[in-house]
C-alpha cells in the first residue's frame, strides 16, 4: 500500500507537465492506467514511462489550437531554427570571450579605451542575440497560435534585422568577422523565408477566418 | 457530419502513424477504456507495439479533437474514473481508408516479390 502511495505521488509530480485543463479532465484516468501497468512492488516512476509522459505533456502544451496550414507550420519551424542559430551565436560569443580579451590585451597599438570599447561592443552583441532568441521563440508561439498581430510584429523584427545586416555589410572589414556576417546572413535568410510563408494566400486565409467554435463532443 | 468529412479528406493526405492506426483498430469492434486499448494494441501487434500511458493519452486527446473517436461512457472503478472510448463514424471511415491503403501497398509488395503468385502464402 505504501509503495502504491509513493508511486502515485511520483506519477502525480510527472503529470504536472500536462496542461491543467487536461489534468483536471483526464488526470485520474491516466493515473489509474499508470498504476495498473506498474510492476508488482514498484515504488518509483520508470524512466521510459516518465519520458513518455513528459513528451506527451510538452506536445500537448505546444499543440497549436486549430491546425494551421502547411505554410504557417513551416514558418513556425523556421522561426525555431532562427532561435537556434541565434542561440548558437550567444554560445559562440560566450565561449570565445576569454580568447578575444587575451588577444585585445596583447594587440599592439590598441589603447586601453579602444580595447574596452571593443569588449563592450561584444557584450552588446551577446545580449542582443540573447534577446533575439526570446523574440524568435515568442513570435513563433504567437504566429502558431493565430495571433495576427504577431505577423506584423515579425515584419518589424525582419525590418530591424535587414537594417542591422546592411549596416554590418557597409562596415564589413572594420567591425565584423566573416563568421559573424555569415551567421547574420543565415538568420536574415531564415527571416526572409518566414516572411514569405506567413504572408502567403493560404496563411492570410488562416488568420482571417473566424475563431473555431469549441469542439462538440462526438454525438452519442 | 459534412465538416468532419471534409476534415477527414484533408487528414487523409498523410499516412497514419502506426500507433494511431493500432489505437483506432483496437476500438473498431467496440468501446475500450485506456488500459484495454493498451492491451488490445499489444495483442493486435503480436506484442511488438507496447504503448506507454503518456503516448496513449496524447494520441487519444488528439483523436478526440479530430473527432475520430469519442467518449462512450464513464465508470468509477476502485474510486477512479474509467472512461470508455469508441470510434466515431468519421473515425471508422478514416481507419477503413488507411487499412485499404496499407492493404494495397502490401498486396503490391507481395505480388512483386513472387511474380508467379504461388510463393507467398
Amino acid at each position: 500500500m505504501n509503495e502504491t502511495a509513493s508511486l502515485e505521488r511520483g506519477y502525480r509530480r510527472v503529470l504536472m507537465c500536462y496542461p491543467k485543463a487536461f489534468r483536471q479532465e483526464s488526470g485520474q484516468e491516466i493515473l489509474g492506467v499508470l498504476l495498473t501497468t506498474a510492476r508488482e512492488g514498484q515504488r518509483r516512476v520508470g524512466l521510459a514511462e516518465s519520458a513518455a509522459l513528459i513528451r506527451g505533456g510538452l506536445r500537448m502544451r505546444l499543440r497549436l489550437t486549430a491546425r494551421p496550414p502547411r505554410a504557417v507550420r513551416g514558418a513556425v519551424r523556421l522561426m525555431c531554427l532562427g532561435a537556434l542559430v541565434e542561440a548558437a551565436a550567444v554560445v559562440t560569443i560566450a565561449a570565445t570571450a576569454g580568447r578575444v580579451h587575451a588577444a585585445l590585451a596583447k594587440a599592439p597599438g590598441l589603447t586601453a579605451a579602444q580595447g574596452h570599447q571593443i569588449a563592450s561592443l561584444l557584450t552588446v552583441r551577446e545580449v542582443s542575440a540573447g534577446v533575439a532568441v526570446a523574440v524568435w521563440l515568442f513570435l513563433a508561439w504567437a504566429i502558431g497560435h493565430r495571433r495576427d498581430v504577431a505577423r506584423f510584429g515579425f515584419s518589424a523584427f525582419f525590418a530591424l534585422n535587414t537594417l542591422t545586416l546592411l549596416v554590418a555589410l557597409a562596415q564589413h572589414a572594420v567591425a565584423y568577422a566573416p563568421a559573424d556576417l555569415i551567421a547574420g546572413a543565415a538568420v536574415w535568410l531564415i527571416a526572409l523565408a518566414t516572411m514569405v510563408l506567413i504572408f502567403t494566400r493560404q496563411s492570410n486565409a488562416y488568420y482571417r477566418q473566424p475563431a473555431r467554435p469549441p469542439l462538440a463532443r462526438a454525438a452519442g | 457530419m459534412t465538416s468532419s468529412t471534409v476534415y477527414t479528406v484533408v487528414m487523409a493526405e498523410r499516412a497514419m502513424q502506426e500507433a494511431t492506426f493500432l489505437i483506432l483498430t483496437a476500438l473498431a469492434d467496440g468501446s475500450q477504456h485506456g488500459y484495454g486499448i493498451l492491451a488490445e494494441v499489444a495483442k493486435i501487434s503480436g506484442g511488438r507495439v507496447r504503448l506507454r500511458a503518456g503516448t496513449l493519452y496524447t494520441a487519444l486527446d488528439r483523436l478526440r479533437s479530430d473527432e475520430l473517436i469519442g467518449v462512450d461512457r464513464e465508470d468509477i472503478v476502485d474510486g477512479r474514473l474509467r472512461r470508455y472510448y469508441r470510434l466515431t463514424p468519421g473515425g471508422a471511415k478514416r481507419l477503413a481508408v488507411e487499412a485499404a491503403r496499407l492493404h494495397a501497398n502490401a498486396t503490391a509488395a507481395l505480388t512483386r516479390l513472387s511474380p508467379a503468385g504461388g510463393l507467398v502464402t
